[in-house]
Protein backbone atom coordinates (compact mmCIF):
# COMPACT_ATOMS: atom_id res chain seq x y z
CA UNK A 1 0.00 0.00 0.00
CA UNK A 2 2.81 2.39 -0.96
CA UNK A 3 1.82 6.04 -0.94
CA UNK A 4 4.37 7.86 -3.08
CA UNK A 5 5.18 4.64 -4.97
CA UNK A 6 8.47 6.20 -6.19
CA UNK A 7 6.80 7.73 -9.21
CA UNK A 8 5.28 4.44 -10.37
CA UNK A 9 1.61 3.95 -11.15
CA UNK A 10 -0.54 2.60 -8.32
CA UNK A 11 -1.35 -0.66 -10.05
CA UNK A 12 -1.48 -2.74 -6.86
CA UNK A 13 -4.68 -0.88 -6.07
CA UNK A 14 -6.05 -1.61 -9.53
CA UNK A 15 -5.33 -5.33 -9.17
CA UNK A 16 -6.97 -5.46 -5.73
CA UNK A 17 -10.12 -3.81 -7.07
CA UNK A 18 -10.21 -6.28 -9.98
CA UNK A 19 -9.96 -9.15 -7.48
CA UNK A 20 -12.85 -7.75 -5.43
CA UNK A 21 -14.89 -7.21 -8.59
CA UNK A 22 -14.43 -10.84 -9.70
CA UNK A 23 -15.30 -12.06 -6.21
CA UNK A 24 -18.52 -10.02 -6.18
CA UNK A 25 -19.39 -11.25 -9.68
CA UNK A 26 -19.24 -14.88 -8.52
CA UNK A 27 -21.16 -14.21 -5.28
CA UNK A 28 -23.88 -11.95 -6.73
CA UNK A 29 -24.44 -14.08 -9.83
CA UNK A 30 -24.72 -17.19 -7.63
CA UNK A 31 -27.46 -15.42 -5.71
CA UNK A 32 -29.12 -14.62 -9.05
CA UNK A 33 -29.05 -18.29 -10.05
CA UNK A 34 -30.50 -19.28 -6.67
CA UNK A 35 -33.46 -16.90 -6.98
CA UNK A 36 -34.00 -18.08 -10.57
CA UNK A 37 -34.31 -21.59 -9.09
CA UNK A 38 -36.82 -20.29 -6.54
CA UNK A 39 -39.16 -19.46 -9.42
CA UNK A 40 -39.27 -23.18 -10.18
CA UNK A 41 -39.04 -24.51 -6.63
CA UNK A 42 -40.44 -21.85 -4.26
CA UNK A 43 -39.78 -24.00 -1.18
CA UNK A 44 -36.04 -23.59 -1.74
CA UNK A 45 -36.17 -20.75 0.79
CA UNK A 46 -36.69 -23.41 3.49
CA UNK A 47 -39.12 -21.08 5.20
CA UNK A 48 -36.29 -18.68 6.08
CA UNK A 49 -36.96 -14.97 5.51
CA UNK A 50 -33.34 -14.31 4.60
CA UNK A 51 -33.55 -16.88 1.81
CA UNK A 52 -36.78 -15.46 0.39
CA UNK A 53 -36.92 -13.88 -3.07
CA UNK A 54 -37.81 -10.48 -1.57
CA UNK A 55 -34.53 -10.31 0.36
CA UNK A 56 -32.23 -12.09 -2.06
CA UNK A 57 -33.28 -10.13 -5.12
CA UNK A 58 -31.94 -6.78 -3.87
CA UNK A 59 -28.82 -8.60 -2.66
CA UNK A 60 -28.35 -9.88 -6.23
CA UNK A 61 -28.84 -6.47 -7.85
CA UNK A 62 -26.79 -4.54 -5.29
CA UNK A 63 -24.03 -7.15 -5.39
CA UNK A 64 -23.81 -7.07 -9.16
CA UNK A 65 -24.14 -3.30 -9.62
CA UNK A 66 -22.22 -1.98 -6.62
CA UNK A 67 -19.94 -4.92 -5.85
CA UNK A 68 -18.98 -6.21 -9.28
CA UNK A 69 -19.76 -3.15 -11.41
CA UNK A 70 -18.48 -0.29 -9.28
CA UNK A 71 -15.33 -2.16 -8.22
CA UNK A 72 -14.58 -2.78 -11.91
CA UNK A 73 -15.27 0.87 -12.72
CA UNK A 74 -13.03 2.09 -9.90
CA UNK A 75 -10.26 -0.28 -11.02
CA UNK A 76 -10.38 0.76 -14.66
CA UNK A 77 -10.88 4.45 -13.85
CA UNK A 78 -7.80 4.46 -11.60
CA UNK A 79 -5.81 2.50 -14.20
CA UNK A 80 -6.73 4.65 -17.18
CA UNK A 81 -6.77 8.08 -15.54
CA UNK A 82 -3.15 7.62 -14.46
CA UNK A 83 -2.05 6.63 -17.94
CA UNK A 84 -4.11 9.15 -19.91
CA UNK A 85 -2.93 11.91 -17.54
CA UNK A 86 0.69 10.66 -17.44
CA UNK A 87 0.85 11.05 -13.65
CA UNK A 88 0.40 8.80 -10.64
CA UNK A 89 -2.81 8.93 -8.61
CA UNK A 90 -3.64 12.01 -6.57
CA UNK A 91 -3.89 11.12 -2.85
CA UNK A 92 -3.27 7.36 -3.25
CA UNK A 93 -4.07 6.72 0.44
CA UNK A 94 -7.54 8.08 -0.21
CA UNK A 95 -7.82 5.80 -3.23
CA UNK A 96 -6.97 2.78 -1.05
CA UNK A 97 -9.56 4.00 1.45
CA UNK A 98 -12.14 4.09 -1.37
CA UNK A 99 -11.24 0.51 -2.32
CA UNK A 100 -11.63 -1.08 1.12
CA UNK A 101 -14.41 1.17 2.44
CA UNK A 102 -16.45 0.40 -0.66
CA UNK A 103 -16.07 -3.36 -0.20
CA UNK A 104 -17.06 -3.12 3.46
CA UNK A 105 -20.10 -1.01 2.59
CA UNK A 106 -21.26 -3.51 -0.03
CA UNK A 107 -20.60 -6.43 2.35
CA UNK A 108 -22.43 -5.00 5.36
CA UNK A 109 -25.07 -3.42 3.14
CA UNK A 110 -25.74 -6.85 1.68
CA UNK A 111 -26.06 -8.36 5.15
CA UNK A 112 -28.49 -5.59 6.12
CA UNK A 113 -30.65 -6.44 3.10
CA UNK A 114 -30.76 -10.07 4.21
CA UNK A 115 -31.78 -8.84 7.66
CA UNK A 116 -34.71 -7.00 6.12
CA UNK A 117 -33.41 -3.43 6.26
CA UNK A 118 -34.66 -1.76 3.10
CA UNK A 119 -35.86 1.61 1.89
CA UNK A 120 -37.91 -0.24 -0.77
CA UNK A 121 -36.49 1.92 -3.56
CA UNK A 122 -35.23 -0.19 -6.45
CA UNK A 123 -31.41 -0.12 -6.81
CA UNK A 124 -31.38 2.21 -3.76
CA UNK A 125 -32.59 -0.28 -1.14
CA UNK A 126 -29.78 0.32 1.33
CA UNK A 127 -30.80 2.24 4.44
CA UNK A 128 -29.50 5.62 5.50
CA UNK A 129 -26.26 4.62 7.31
CA UNK A 130 -25.08 2.94 4.10
CA UNK A 131 -26.35 5.83 1.98
CA UNK A 132 -24.12 8.19 3.97
CA UNK A 133 -21.15 5.84 3.66
CA UNK A 134 -21.68 5.57 -0.12
CA UNK A 135 -21.87 9.36 -0.47
CA UNK A 136 -18.62 9.85 1.50
CA UNK A 137 -16.72 7.17 -0.45
CA UNK A 138 -18.05 8.48 -3.75
CA UNK A 139 -16.85 12.00 -2.97
CA UNK A 140 -13.41 10.56 -2.08
CA UNK A 141 -13.43 8.67 -5.41
CA UNK A 142 -14.16 11.99 -7.14
CA UNK A 143 -11.36 13.78 -5.28
CA UNK A 144 -8.80 11.15 -6.35
CA UNK A 145 -10.06 11.05 -9.94
CA UNK A 146 -10.41 14.78 -10.58
CA UNK A 147 -7.28 15.52 -8.54
CA UNK A 148 -5.33 13.23 -10.86
CA UNK A 149 -6.76 14.99 -13.93
CA UNK A 150 -5.94 18.40 -12.44
CA UNK A 151 -2.28 17.29 -12.03
CA UNK A 152 -2.06 15.84 -15.53
CA UNK A 153 1.00 16.42 -17.74
CA UNK A 154 -0.89 16.24 -21.02
CA UNK A 155 -3.20 18.89 -22.37
CA UNK A 156 -6.13 16.93 -23.84
CA UNK A 157 -8.43 15.10 -21.44
CA UNK A 158 -9.04 11.75 -23.11
CA UNK A 159 -12.68 10.84 -23.84
CA UNK A 160 -12.79 7.93 -21.36
CA UNK A 161 -12.13 10.43 -18.56
CA UNK A 162 -15.16 12.47 -19.60
CA UNK A 163 -17.35 9.40 -19.22
CA UNK A 164 -15.80 8.44 -15.88
CA UNK A 165 -16.15 12.08 -14.75
CA UNK A 166 -19.81 12.09 -15.78
CA UNK A 167 -20.30 8.87 -13.84
CA UNK A 168 -18.82 10.35 -10.66
CA UNK A 169 -20.66 13.68 -10.78
CA UNK A 170 -24.09 12.46 -11.86
CA UNK A 171 -24.21 9.41 -9.59
CA UNK A 172 -23.30 11.61 -6.61
CA UNK A 173 -26.16 13.96 -7.48
CA UNK A 174 -28.68 11.15 -8.07
CA UNK A 175 -27.71 9.21 -4.96
CA UNK A 176 -27.88 12.15 -2.59
CA UNK A 177 -31.16 13.58 -3.92
CA UNK A 178 -32.98 10.24 -4.16
CA UNK A 179 -31.91 9.09 -0.71
CA UNK A 180 -32.90 12.21 1.25
CA UNK A 181 -34.83 10.68 4.13
CA UNK A 182 -35.82 11.09 7.76
CA UNK A 183 -34.24 8.35 9.89
CA UNK A 184 -36.42 6.95 12.68
CA UNK A 185 -34.02 4.22 13.81
CA UNK A 186 -30.66 2.78 12.79
CA UNK A 187 -32.30 0.53 10.21
CA UNK A 188 -35.35 2.51 9.14
CA UNK A 189 -35.98 5.85 7.48
CA UNK A 190 -38.77 7.51 5.53
CA UNK A 191 -38.21 9.27 2.22
CA UNK A 192 -38.66 13.03 2.11
CA UNK A 193 -40.82 12.53 -0.99
CA UNK A 194 -44.27 11.02 -1.16
CA UNK A 195 -46.64 9.57 -3.73
CA UNK A 196 -46.13 10.43 -7.39
CA UNK A 197 -43.32 12.83 -6.46
CA UNK A 198 -41.46 9.95 -4.81
CA UNK A 199 -41.98 7.82 -7.91
CA UNK A 200 -40.65 10.51 -10.24
CA UNK A 201 -37.55 11.11 -8.10
CA UNK A 202 -36.98 7.36 -7.73
CA UNK A 203 -37.05 6.76 -11.50
CA UNK A 204 -35.05 9.86 -12.21
CA UNK A 205 -32.47 8.11 -10.01
CA UNK A 206 -33.14 4.57 -11.22
CA UNK A 207 -32.96 5.25 -14.91
CA UNK A 208 -29.96 7.54 -14.67
CA UNK A 209 -28.12 5.08 -12.45
CA UNK A 210 -28.50 2.72 -15.40
CA UNK A 211 -27.50 5.58 -17.70
CA UNK A 212 -24.48 7.07 -16.03
CA UNK A 213 -23.18 4.01 -14.16
CA UNK A 214 -24.08 0.97 -16.26
CA UNK A 215 -23.85 2.83 -19.57
CA UNK A 216 -21.68 5.93 -19.18
CA UNK A 217 -19.18 4.41 -16.75
CA UNK A 218 -18.71 1.30 -18.86
CA UNK A 219 -18.40 3.45 -22.00
CA UNK A 220 -15.43 5.04 -20.26
CA UNK A 221 -13.99 1.54 -19.91
CA UNK A 222 -14.75 0.79 -23.57
CA UNK A 223 -13.21 4.00 -24.91
CA UNK A 224 -9.94 3.29 -23.15
CA UNK A 225 -9.58 -0.47 -23.46
CA UNK A 226 -11.03 -1.00 -26.95
CA UNK A 227 -8.30 1.05 -28.69
CA UNK A 228 -5.69 -0.64 -26.48
CA UNK A 229 -6.85 -4.11 -27.44
CA UNK A 230 -7.48 -3.34 -31.11
CA UNK A 231 -4.21 -1.37 -31.26
CA UNK A 232 -6.11 1.25 -33.24
CA UNK A 233 -7.17 4.77 -32.32
CA UNK A 234 -10.88 5.43 -31.97
CA UNK A 235 -12.35 5.60 -35.49
CA UNK A 236 -13.77 9.11 -34.98
CA UNK A 237 -12.69 11.02 -31.91
CA UNK A 238 -14.96 13.91 -32.87
CA UNK A 239 -17.96 11.55 -32.92
CA UNK A 240 -17.04 10.25 -29.48
CA UNK A 241 -17.07 13.78 -28.05
CA UNK A 242 -20.40 14.65 -29.68
CA UNK A 243 -21.84 11.32 -28.51
CA UNK A 244 -20.71 12.01 -24.92
CA UNK A 245 -22.47 15.36 -24.71
CA UNK A 246 -25.57 14.19 -26.57
CA UNK A 247 -25.72 11.15 -24.27
CA UNK A 248 -25.34 13.32 -21.16
CA UNK A 249 -28.02 15.80 -22.17
CA UNK A 250 -30.51 13.19 -23.39
CA UNK A 251 -30.26 10.52 -20.71
CA UNK A 252 -31.16 12.69 -17.76
CA UNK A 253 -34.70 13.26 -19.13
CA UNK A 254 -35.66 9.68 -19.93
CA UNK A 255 -36.59 8.35 -16.45
CA UNK A 256 -40.38 8.92 -16.64
CA UNK A 257 -40.71 6.12 -19.22
CA UNK A 258 -40.64 3.80 -16.18
CA UNK A 259 -43.93 5.39 -15.08
CA UNK A 260 -46.10 5.14 -18.20
CA UNK A 261 -49.82 4.98 -17.40
CA UNK A 262 -49.09 5.94 -13.78
CA UNK A 263 -50.35 8.90 -11.75
CA UNK A 264 -47.86 11.40 -13.14
CA UNK A 265 -48.58 14.17 -15.68
CA UNK A 266 -49.00 12.87 -19.21
CA UNK A 267 -46.55 15.39 -20.63
CA UNK A 268 -43.87 14.03 -18.28
CA UNK A 269 -44.51 10.55 -19.67
CA UNK A 270 -44.35 11.91 -23.24
CA UNK A 271 -41.11 13.72 -22.46
CA UNK A 272 -39.59 10.51 -21.09
CA UNK A 273 -40.67 8.61 -24.20
CA UNK A 274 -39.37 11.20 -26.66
CA UNK A 275 -36.03 11.59 -24.90
CA UNK A 276 -35.66 7.81 -24.82
CA UNK A 277 -36.04 7.75 -28.60
CA UNK A 278 -33.57 10.64 -28.95
CA UNK A 279 -31.08 8.51 -26.98
CA UNK A 280 -30.84 6.11 -29.91
CA UNK A 281 -28.60 8.61 -31.70
CA UNK A 282 -25.73 8.91 -29.17
CA UNK A 283 -26.00 5.23 -28.22
CA UNK A 284 -25.63 4.01 -31.76
CA UNK A 285 -23.00 6.64 -32.55
CA UNK A 286 -20.85 5.01 -29.89
CA UNK A 287 -21.62 1.51 -31.11
CA UNK A 288 -20.76 2.43 -34.71
CA UNK A 289 -17.58 4.16 -33.50
CA UNK A 290 -16.58 1.00 -31.65
CA UNK A 291 -17.36 -1.38 -34.53
CA UNK A 292 -15.48 0.83 -37.01
CA UNK A 293 -12.50 0.90 -34.65
CA UNK A 294 -12.46 -2.89 -34.46
CA UNK A 295 -12.99 -3.23 -38.21
CA UNK A 296 -9.30 -2.47 -38.72
CA UNK A 297 -8.33 -5.26 -36.36
CA UNK A 298 -10.53 -8.20 -37.40
CA UNK A 299 -7.62 -10.67 -37.66
CA UNK A 300 -6.92 -10.16 -33.93
CA UNK A 301 -10.36 -11.56 -33.15
CA UNK A 302 -9.15 -15.05 -34.09
CA UNK A 303 -6.42 -15.06 -31.47
CA UNK A 304 -7.41 -12.57 -28.78
CA UNK A 305 -10.20 -13.75 -26.44
CA UNK A 306 -10.26 -10.37 -24.67
CA UNK A 307 -11.09 -8.55 -27.91
CA UNK A 308 -13.82 -11.10 -28.68
CA UNK A 309 -15.57 -10.26 -25.41
CA UNK A 310 -15.38 -6.54 -26.14
CA UNK A 311 -16.74 -6.87 -29.68
CA UNK A 312 -19.59 -9.06 -28.51
CA UNK A 313 -20.37 -6.56 -25.76
CA UNK A 314 -20.68 -3.87 -28.44
CA UNK A 315 -23.26 -5.98 -30.26
CA UNK A 316 -25.30 -6.41 -27.09
CA UNK A 317 -24.87 -2.70 -26.32
CA UNK A 318 -26.43 -1.94 -29.71
CA UNK A 319 -29.22 -4.42 -29.08
CA UNK A 320 -30.05 -3.18 -25.58
CA UNK A 321 -29.91 0.50 -26.55
CA UNK A 322 -32.30 -0.18 -29.44
CA UNK A 323 -34.68 -2.27 -27.36
CA UNK A 324 -34.80 0.27 -24.49
CA UNK A 325 -36.18 3.17 -26.57
CA UNK A 326 -38.65 0.80 -28.26
CA UNK A 327 -39.93 -0.32 -24.84
CA UNK A 328 -40.27 3.34 -23.83
CA UNK A 329 -42.89 3.88 -26.54
CA UNK A 330 -46.18 3.88 -24.66
CA UNK A 331 -48.01 1.53 -27.01
CA UNK A 332 -45.17 -1.01 -26.67
CA UNK A 333 -44.84 -0.40 -22.95
CA UNK A 334 -48.47 -1.36 -22.42
CA UNK A 335 -47.43 -4.91 -23.34
CA UNK A 336 -43.93 -5.01 -21.87
CA UNK A 337 -44.43 -3.30 -18.50
CA UNK A 338 -44.64 -5.58 -15.45
CA UNK A 339 -43.58 -8.59 -17.54
CA UNK A 340 -40.40 -10.64 -17.86
CA UNK A 341 -39.63 -8.80 -21.09
CA UNK A 342 -38.19 -6.07 -18.84
CA UNK A 343 -36.05 -8.67 -17.05
CA UNK A 344 -34.78 -9.90 -20.43
CA UNK A 345 -33.98 -6.33 -21.49
CA UNK A 346 -32.11 -5.57 -18.28
CA UNK A 347 -30.03 -8.73 -18.64
CA UNK A 348 -29.22 -8.12 -22.29
CA UNK A 349 -27.60 -4.96 -20.95
CA UNK A 350 -26.19 -6.34 -17.71
CA UNK A 351 -24.85 -9.65 -19.02
CA UNK A 352 -24.35 -8.86 -22.70
CA UNK A 353 -22.93 -5.37 -22.31
CA UNK A 354 -21.67 -4.69 -18.77
CA UNK A 355 -20.34 -8.11 -17.86
CA UNK A 356 -18.81 -8.91 -21.25
CA UNK A 357 -17.02 -5.58 -21.66
CA UNK A 358 -15.68 -6.02 -18.11
CA UNK A 359 -14.57 -9.61 -18.74
CA UNK A 360 -12.79 -8.58 -21.93
CA UNK A 361 -11.09 -5.76 -20.06
CA UNK A 362 -10.01 -8.07 -17.21
CA UNK A 363 -8.57 -10.65 -19.64
CA UNK A 364 -6.53 -7.84 -21.17
CA UNK A 365 -5.66 -5.99 -18.00
CA UNK A 366 -4.71 -8.65 -15.46
CA UNK A 367 -1.90 -10.31 -17.47
CA UNK A 368 -0.48 -6.85 -18.24
CA UNK A 369 -0.62 -5.82 -14.59
CA UNK A 370 1.54 -8.74 -13.48
CA UNK A 371 3.63 -9.05 -16.64
CA UNK A 372 2.54 -12.60 -17.49
CA UNK A 373 0.66 -14.47 -20.17
CA UNK A 374 -2.95 -15.40 -19.47
CA UNK A 375 -2.94 -18.79 -17.69
CA UNK A 376 -5.20 -20.47 -20.26
CA UNK A 377 -6.47 -19.03 -23.56
CA UNK A 378 -8.49 -22.20 -24.04
CA UNK A 379 -10.41 -21.59 -20.80
CA UNK A 380 -11.02 -17.98 -21.85
CA UNK A 381 -12.43 -19.20 -25.19
CA UNK A 382 -14.66 -21.68 -23.36
CA UNK A 383 -15.80 -18.82 -21.13
CA UNK A 384 -16.68 -16.83 -24.25
CA UNK A 385 -18.90 -19.63 -25.58
CA UNK A 386 -20.63 -20.09 -22.19
CA UNK A 387 -21.18 -16.34 -21.83
CA UNK A 388 -22.59 -15.95 -25.33
CA UNK A 389 -24.87 -18.98 -25.08
CA UNK A 390 -25.97 -18.09 -21.55
CA UNK A 391 -26.80 -14.50 -22.46
CA UNK A 392 -28.73 -15.45 -25.61
CA UNK A 393 -30.69 -18.17 -23.85
CA UNK A 394 -31.52 -15.81 -20.99
CA UNK A 395 -32.76 -13.05 -23.28
CA UNK A 396 -34.75 -15.34 -25.56
CA UNK A 397 -36.49 -17.15 -22.69
CA UNK A 398 -37.44 -13.87 -21.03
CA UNK A 399 -38.63 -12.34 -24.30
CA UNK A 400 -40.89 -15.32 -24.88
CA UNK A 401 -42.14 -15.27 -21.30
CA UNK A 402 -42.63 -11.50 -21.25
CA UNK A 403 -44.47 -11.15 -24.53
CA UNK A 404 -46.72 -14.09 -23.57
CA UNK A 405 -47.47 -12.49 -20.20
CA UNK A 406 -48.17 -9.07 -21.71
CA UNK A 407 -50.55 -10.38 -24.36
CA UNK A 408 -52.32 -12.82 -22.05
CA UNK A 409 -52.84 -10.16 -19.38
CA UNK A 410 -54.43 -7.85 -21.96
CA UNK A 411 -56.69 -10.59 -23.28
CA UNK A 412 -60.40 -10.14 -22.36
CA UNK A 413 -63.52 -12.08 -23.27
CA UNK A 414 -66.76 -10.78 -24.83
CA UNK A 415 -67.94 -9.43 -21.48
CA UNK A 416 -64.71 -7.58 -20.86
CA UNK A 417 -63.58 -10.04 -18.19
CA UNK A 418 -59.94 -11.15 -18.06
CA UNK A 419 -59.52 -14.33 -20.14
CA UNK A 420 -56.76 -15.70 -17.92
CA UNK A 421 -56.01 -15.43 -14.22
CA UNK A 422 -52.60 -14.32 -12.99
CA UNK A 423 -52.07 -17.80 -11.56
CA UNK A 424 -52.90 -19.51 -14.88
CA UNK A 425 -50.41 -17.35 -16.73
CA UNK A 426 -47.62 -17.81 -14.20
CA UNK A 427 -48.11 -21.57 -14.15
CA UNK A 428 -47.48 -21.58 -17.91
CA UNK A 429 -44.16 -19.81 -17.42
CA UNK A 430 -42.32 -22.78 -15.93
CA UNK A 431 -40.53 -23.88 -19.13
CA UNK A 432 -39.22 -20.35 -19.67
CA UNK A 433 -38.04 -20.12 -16.08
CA UNK A 434 -36.28 -23.47 -16.44
CA UNK A 435 -34.46 -22.14 -19.52
CA UNK A 436 -33.56 -18.98 -17.61
CA UNK A 437 -32.07 -21.08 -14.82
CA UNK A 438 -29.96 -23.04 -17.32
CA UNK A 439 -28.84 -19.78 -18.92
CA UNK A 440 -27.86 -18.34 -15.55
CA UNK A 441 -25.90 -21.46 -14.66
CA UNK A 442 -24.02 -21.27 -17.97
CA UNK A 443 -23.14 -17.62 -17.46
CA UNK A 444 -22.10 -18.23 -13.85
CA UNK A 445 -19.94 -21.22 -14.87
CA UNK A 446 -18.10 -19.02 -17.34
CA UNK A 447 -17.53 -16.40 -14.66
CA UNK A 448 -16.12 -19.03 -12.30
CA UNK A 449 -13.77 -20.19 -15.07
CA UNK A 450 -12.57 -16.62 -15.49
CA UNK A 451 -12.03 -16.25 -11.74
CA UNK A 452 -9.87 -19.42 -11.77
CA UNK A 453 -8.01 -18.32 -14.91
CA UNK A 454 -7.19 -14.88 -13.53
CA UNK A 455 -6.27 -16.31 -10.13
CA UNK A 456 -3.80 -18.70 -11.77
CA UNK A 457 -2.44 -15.83 -13.90
CA UNK A 458 -1.68 -13.68 -10.86
CA UNK A 459 -0.73 -16.44 -8.40
CA UNK A 460 2.65 -15.75 -6.83
CA UNK A 461 3.15 -12.56 -8.85
CA UNK A 462 3.27 -8.90 -7.88
CA UNK A 463 2.05 -5.98 -10.02
CA UNK A 464 4.78 -4.60 -12.29
CA UNK A 465 6.20 -1.19 -11.53
CA UNK A 466 5.29 1.11 -14.38
CA UNK A 467 6.16 4.79 -14.71
CA UNK A 468 4.40 7.48 -16.74
CA UNK A 469 5.56 7.76 -20.34
CA UNK A 470 6.95 11.11 -21.57
CA UNK A 471 4.56 13.47 -23.34
CA UNK A 472 5.70 15.05 -26.62
CA UNK A 473 5.59 18.78 -27.29
CA UNK A 474 3.32 20.70 -27.77
CA UNK A 475 0.97 18.53 -25.73
CA UNK A 476 3.07 18.51 -22.58
CA UNK A 477 1.91 20.48 -19.54
CA UNK A 478 4.25 21.72 -16.83
CA UNK A 479 3.97 20.20 -13.36
CA UNK A 480 2.20 23.27 -12.03
CA UNK A 481 -0.96 22.34 -13.94
CA UNK A 482 -3.02 23.04 -17.00
CA UNK A 483 -4.07 26.53 -16.02
CA UNK A 484 -0.65 27.90 -16.90
CA UNK A 485 -0.98 26.96 -20.57
CA UNK A 486 -3.62 28.28 -22.90
CA UNK A 487 -4.76 26.84 -26.21
CA UNK A 488 -3.19 29.80 -27.98
CA UNK A 489 0.20 29.09 -26.38
CA UNK A 490 0.04 25.43 -27.37
CA UNK A 491 -0.86 26.24 -30.96
CA UNK A 492 1.93 28.80 -31.07
CA UNK B 1 -48.50 24.60 -19.50
CA UNK B 2 -47.34 21.06 -20.34
CA UNK B 3 -46.66 21.96 -23.97
CA UNK B 4 -44.90 25.15 -22.92
CA UNK B 5 -42.52 23.19 -20.69
CA UNK B 6 -42.05 20.45 -23.27
CA UNK B 7 -41.22 22.83 -26.14
CA UNK B 8 -39.01 24.85 -23.81
CA UNK B 9 -37.14 21.71 -22.83
CA UNK B 10 -36.65 20.80 -26.46
CA UNK B 11 -35.31 24.27 -27.29
CA UNK B 12 -32.84 24.11 -24.41
CA UNK B 13 -31.72 20.68 -25.62
CA UNK B 14 -31.30 21.97 -29.15
CA UNK B 15 -29.24 24.91 -27.96
CA UNK B 16 -26.99 22.75 -25.78
CA UNK B 17 -26.47 20.16 -28.50
CA UNK B 18 -25.68 22.86 -31.05
CA UNK B 19 -23.24 24.43 -28.60
CA UNK B 20 -21.44 21.14 -28.08
CA UNK B 21 -21.25 20.36 -31.79
CA UNK B 22 -19.89 23.85 -32.41
CA UNK B 23 -17.31 23.48 -29.63
CA UNK B 24 -16.20 20.08 -30.88
CA UNK B 25 -15.89 21.35 -34.45
CA UNK B 26 -13.59 24.10 -33.23
CA UNK B 27 -10.95 21.56 -32.24
CA UNK B 28 -8.14 21.26 -34.75
CA UNK B 29 -7.60 18.01 -36.63
CA UNK B 30 -4.15 17.69 -35.02
CA UNK B 31 -5.65 17.92 -31.53
CA UNK B 32 -8.31 15.31 -32.32
CA UNK B 33 -5.79 12.95 -33.95
CA UNK B 34 -3.42 13.23 -31.04
CA UNK B 35 -6.25 12.80 -28.51
CA UNK B 36 -7.43 9.65 -30.26
CA UNK B 37 -3.94 8.14 -29.98
CA UNK B 38 -3.53 8.82 -26.25
CA UNK B 39 -4.26 5.23 -25.13
CA UNK B 40 -1.86 3.88 -27.77
CA UNK B 41 1.05 6.05 -26.65
CA UNK B 42 0.81 5.85 -22.88
CA UNK B 43 2.81 2.63 -22.57
CA UNK B 44 5.15 3.03 -19.72
CA UNK B 45 8.67 2.13 -18.73
CA UNK B 46 8.89 -0.96 -16.59
CA UNK B 47 11.02 -0.45 -13.51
Amino acid sequence: MSVSNNGYYHDGLVLRLVQFSVLWAVVAMSVGVFIAAEFLWPTLDLGQFWLSFGRLRPLHTNGVIFGFGVSALMATAFYSVQRTSHVTLFLPKLAWFCCYAWQLTVLFGGISLLAGWTSSKEYAELEWPFDIAIAVIWVCFGIVFFGTIARRRIRPIYISNWFYGGLIIVIAMLHIVNNLALPVSIGKSYSLYAGAQDAIVQWWYGHNAVGFLLTGGFLGMLYYFLPKQAEQPIWSYRLSVVAFWAFTYSYIWAGPHHLHYNAIPEWVQSLGMVMSLVLLAPSWATMINGIMTVSKAWPKLKTDPALKFIVLSLAFYGLATFEGPMMAIRSVNVVSHFTDWTIGHVHSGALGWNALVTYGTFYFLVPRLVGAELHSTRLANLHFVLALAGTLLYILSMWAAGVSQGLLWLSVDKLGELSFTFRDIMTGMKPYYALRLVAGLMFLSGTVLMAYNLFMTTRGRQPLQCAPAPVPEPWRLPESGYRTVTAKQVNA
Amino acid sequence: MGWFLFIGDMLVMLFMTALVVWLSLRSTTETLDYSARIPLEDDQDHG
